[in-house]
């Protein structure tokens, strides 16, 4: 039996990364239409480094990520501590308020996000994207630092209390402390899901500017030059790399 | 002030900021996507536009419109049974025959793919499909590309659920005589249906309204009611449709899982 | 070191009554036992005194002073809880130091009292360590030492021994008693442990529901208790009921019991004041006839269920102590009989 699900799990695993590790080869090989035999070169990569568009696109991405991270997890992290810590009326309505980003298809989001902010003047551009992204990663950081605060007990709050801690004291030297992992794994995470947004980035982008998936698929839709490989490569190697960090910090970080 | 509404306004203090900026970025949207719906023409660039229900009209009128609908939603059937099929048998072989660090290990591997960025995994699929297997631009590739991105949500979600059957309870139906198979199938499954639920929700949903798999892998192909809402603002500059479309694929989607549900809940119940 | 004072405390959550006009005074420098079946308010009273329950109507008083409105971090108190709360990212020496370290106390004079600490409570050397890395023993002396280091007006444990094995958990009785003994600082206990109640208090009170059921030195509640839920939380109790006569009261067979006092028609008499002879011959004080339905050996002693007329569906229980390393077998006749002294009058 255990052969039997370890072969599975294997074709399963292979099924998974096999177009990746294709792309990834494809990458470094000179051919510019796949031809074999495989010749190494980092010819590609170099003419990524003369692509102004992409670069400026990758830069757009990752200030876009950075600031995203920041503002989500501050205003996630405080929202649940509210959830975790109190109990009100309107907890369960502002809980099920989480859903809509997750659950709503992004194409739905994006185009309402498109019509509200033309509407009201924001418009497009890489502002509104940043509207976008924060309200999108929203409902992971609470999720995540909501699961890291159930460790953080009251109990412990409550000790620093008897100890003569003032509400802010405890926060800032047992609470936050503890919490550090859980916040730093959805900083990560936030990051994530905003790096690799593209969806609502598509709608929200304004022509001339915009983030890397974007560039990619206007790319990909106009014909194909393989710089895209390379920065395809680029991207996911940096996408799984935050992911596993967060899964490091996230199950390892702190003590019980 | 007394403690009641110290801790009201704390509570407000701590939540209102998030909710502000939900409310301005999917609550407020939403709202005007309604409305929107609900105008002749966009109104920007001043373009006067006045109230009509024509393009909702339009949606039962048009075949068109309905037939993409309809594709959309038999895409949705298609991926989300081939997701499923997939993944119980790995899901189960991860929860209940694979230990330890392999576990772990493999667990990691399979999640992996699916936080990394779904543009560039479709974009990946371009290179495999066009050669050898030369089946790029066709309604198969465009199953396959959307598999692929959810077959990890599917394993994780029934996964989860697998996770949390006691093996005590396999061990004592088998104690009472049942084989393995009747302990799976009157054990197991019915325990693990709230994972394959959430799976069902996590991925139906996120297929009907996609378009950029459609797109980049079917080219011509992509007859969906994503492709042709998203053309409404693109192409075709024709958002009050577009709303109005996308609030149609927001009720059926709602009506699928509402029809669903009271089917749903003997399961539900049986496992609680 | 202080006394404290809680005058009709009262806590309701929706329509349920917590604590229920609860009066209580606690001296200074006594180690006082709170025993109360699960959700009878014992731990809700702790905690108002602790300050994270905040009493609908009533007073609490440290040395006289009102403290209801003092927020719990100004309150001057030391908390022990059943998890021992010791803060996982902080190290011992850390943990301890932690309440002279938010008041602003001078480095030196931390690693000093620090120091006093570990030694008081006999962890000397282990200050370097994370508490994960100790043994639960370890980790409950440290929330001591972390308690007392500030010097509190009184202590508060809130089932501090419950998550320790037997054999520790003794041996943290003893040592938790001669510590506060030593530091003459007043504590306040809240178990469900009975045998623990008896040991380590000076006066215990038993609560239920919210109210106070009887306080009093550990030996008084046991010996006479006022009710029959006294008498049955505490120790094991024969209820013996019938009409009030003067004197004692009848049963209904017609058997008369004498009591230790005036009697309203319900007594208890305590297992272990009953001795058991074979045979159906006399018997000075009260005396009962039946036969063995069960004889238990545990070594120490027997414990005997008699059946008699007197009390029909309702089995008398007897410890004897295992003098003889005979038991009497199921089956046989027997005379139980025991003290009216021992015999003690109850509320219903």
């Amino acid at each position: 039996m255990t052969r039997l699900a370890k072969i599975y799990l294997v074709a399963v695993l292979v099924f998974l990364y096999l177009p990746i590790l294709v792309m990834m080869a494809m990458a470094f090989n000179r051919s510019a239409l796949y031809e074999m035999p495989f010749t190494f070169d980092l010819v590609w990569f170099k003419a990524l480094m003369e692509n102004e568009r992409l670069l400026q696109a990758s830069w757009n991405s990752v200030w876009i990520a950075a600031v995203n991270a920041v503002i989500a997890t501050a205003l996630g992290t405080l929202a649940a501590y509210a959830f975790a810590r109190y109990e009100f009326r309107l907890k369960g309505l502002l809980q099920l308020l989480l859903f809509p980003p997750i659950t709503i298809p992004w194409l739905i989001i994006g185009i309402s996000m498109l019509i509200f902010f033309f509407w009201v003047g924001i418009g497009r551009g890489l502002h509104a994207i940043l509207l976008g992204h924060v309200a999108l990663s929203l409902p992971y950081v609470i999720v995540v630092v909501g699961a890291r605060l159930r460790d953080v007990s009251v109990q412990l709050e409550e000790a620093a209390a008897t100890l003569g801690a003032t509400p802010q004291q405890t926060f800032r030297r047992v609470t936050l402390p503890i919490l550090a992992p859980g916040v730093i794994a959805a900083a990560l995470f936030a990051f994530a899901v905003s790096f690799d947004q593209f969806v609502i980035s598509y709608f929200l982008a304004a022509p001339g500017t915009s983030t890397l998936p974007v560039e990619i698929f206007t790319a990909i839709r106009k014909g194909f030059t393989p710089e895209i490989n390379a920065i395809s490569t680029i991207i996911i190697l940096v996408s799984m790399s935050l992911m596993l960090l967060v899964a490091r910090n996230y199950r390892f970080g702190g003590e019980r | 002030m007394n403690k009641q509404s110290r801790q009201a306004w704390t509570i407000f203090g701590l939540t209102a900021p998030a909710y502000f900026w939900l409310t301005i970025t999917v609550l407020l949207p939403l709202t005007a996507m309604l409305y929107f719906s609900f105008l002749t023409a966009t109104p920007i660039g001043g373009k006067e536009a006045s109230f009509t229900l024509k393009h909702y009209i339009g949606f039962f009128e048009k075949h068109i419109y309905r037939y993409n609908a309809w594709r959309s939603i038999q895409l949705g059937l298609f991926v989300t049974s081939i997701c499923l099929m997939l993944a119980y048998p790995a899901a189960l072989g991860l929860a209940k025959v694979i230990k330890g660090r392999w576990r772990e290990a493999i667990f990691l591997l399979i999640i992996l793919p699916f936080w990394s960025n779904a543009l560039v995994r479709t974009f990946s699929w371009t290179m495999v499909l066009r050669e050898p297997f030369d089946i790029l631009y066709t309604y198969p590739a465009i199953v396959i590309g959307l598999v692929h991105a959810y077959l990890p949500y599917a394993i994780l979600t029934i996964y989860v659920s697998l996770q949390s059957i006691d093996d005590s309870l396999i061990e004592a139906s088998r104690s009472l005589g049942a084989t393995r198979w009747q302990a799976f199938y009157r054990i197991m499954l019915p325990l693990s249906m709230p994972g394959v639920l959430a799976g069902i929700f996590l991925i139906f949903v996120p297929v009907i309204g996609s378009f950029m798999e459609p797109r980049i892998l079917g080219g011509k192909q992509a007859i969906m009611l994503g492709p042709i809402i998203e053309s409404q603002f693109t192409a075709l500059n024709n958002w009050p449709l577009g709303a109005a479309l996308s609030f149609i694929m927001l009720a059926i989607v709602l009506i699928i899982l509402g029809i669903s549900t009271p089917l749903i809940k003997p399961y539900l119940e049986k496992s609680s | 070191m202080s006394r404290v004072d809680v005058e009709g405390a009262t806590k309701n959550y929706g329509p349920l009554k917590a604590l229920d006009g609860v009066t209580i005074h606690f001296t200074d420098g006594e180690f006082f036992g709170l025993l109360g079946p699960s959700g009878s308010g014992k731990t809700t009273l702790l905690r108002a005194i602790a300050g994270f329950v905040e009493l609908d109507t009533g007073a609490i008083s440290f040395d006289g002073e009102r403290v209801e409105a003092v927020p719990v971090h100004r309150r001057g108190i030391g908390m022990m809880f059943q998890s021992y709360a010791l803060f996982p990212h902080l190290t011992v020496n850390e943990n301890i130091a932690f309440g002279l370290d938010v008041r602003g106390t001078p480095r030196d004079e931390i690693a000093h009292r620090v120091q006093e600490m570990l030694t008081l409570v006999r962890l000397p050397g282990l200050g370097g360590r994370k508490p994960k890395q100790l043994s639960g023993g370890q980790q409950q002396r440290v929330a001591l030492a972390r308690a007392l280091i500030t010097r509190p007006k009184v202590l508060l444990l809130d089932e501090p021994l419950g998550a320790l094995d037997r054999r520790l958990r003794q041996e943290m009785q003893v040592e938790l008693r001669e510590i506060q003994r030593e530091t003459g600082i007043t504590a306040i206990f809240v178990t469900h442990d009975q045998e623990e109640a008896l040991t380590l208090s000076d006066r215990i009170a038993i609560i239920n529901d919210g109210r106070l059921m009887q306080t009093g030195k550990p030996q008084e509640v046991y010996e006479n208790p006022v009710s029959v839920f006294a008498a049955q939380f505490l120790g094991d109790s024969n209820i013996l009921r019938g009409a009030a006569i003067d004197g004692g009261l009848r049963l209904a067979d017609g058997t008369m019991i004498g009591t230790s006092g005036p009697c309203g028609g319900v007594a208890i008499v305590r297992p272990e004041k009953i001795s058991v002879q074979g045979g159906l011959g006399a018997a000075r004080g009260n005396a009962l006839r039946g036969d063995v339905l069960q004889a238990v050996y545990t070594g120490a002693s027997v414990t005997y269920r008699i059946r008699t007329a007197a009390l029909g569906d309702v089995p008398l229980l007897a410890f004897a102590q295992n003098q003889t390393g005979e038991l009497l077998s199921p089956g046989s006749a027997v005379t139980a009989s025991w003290d009216a002294a021992h015999t003690v009058p109850v509320t219903p």
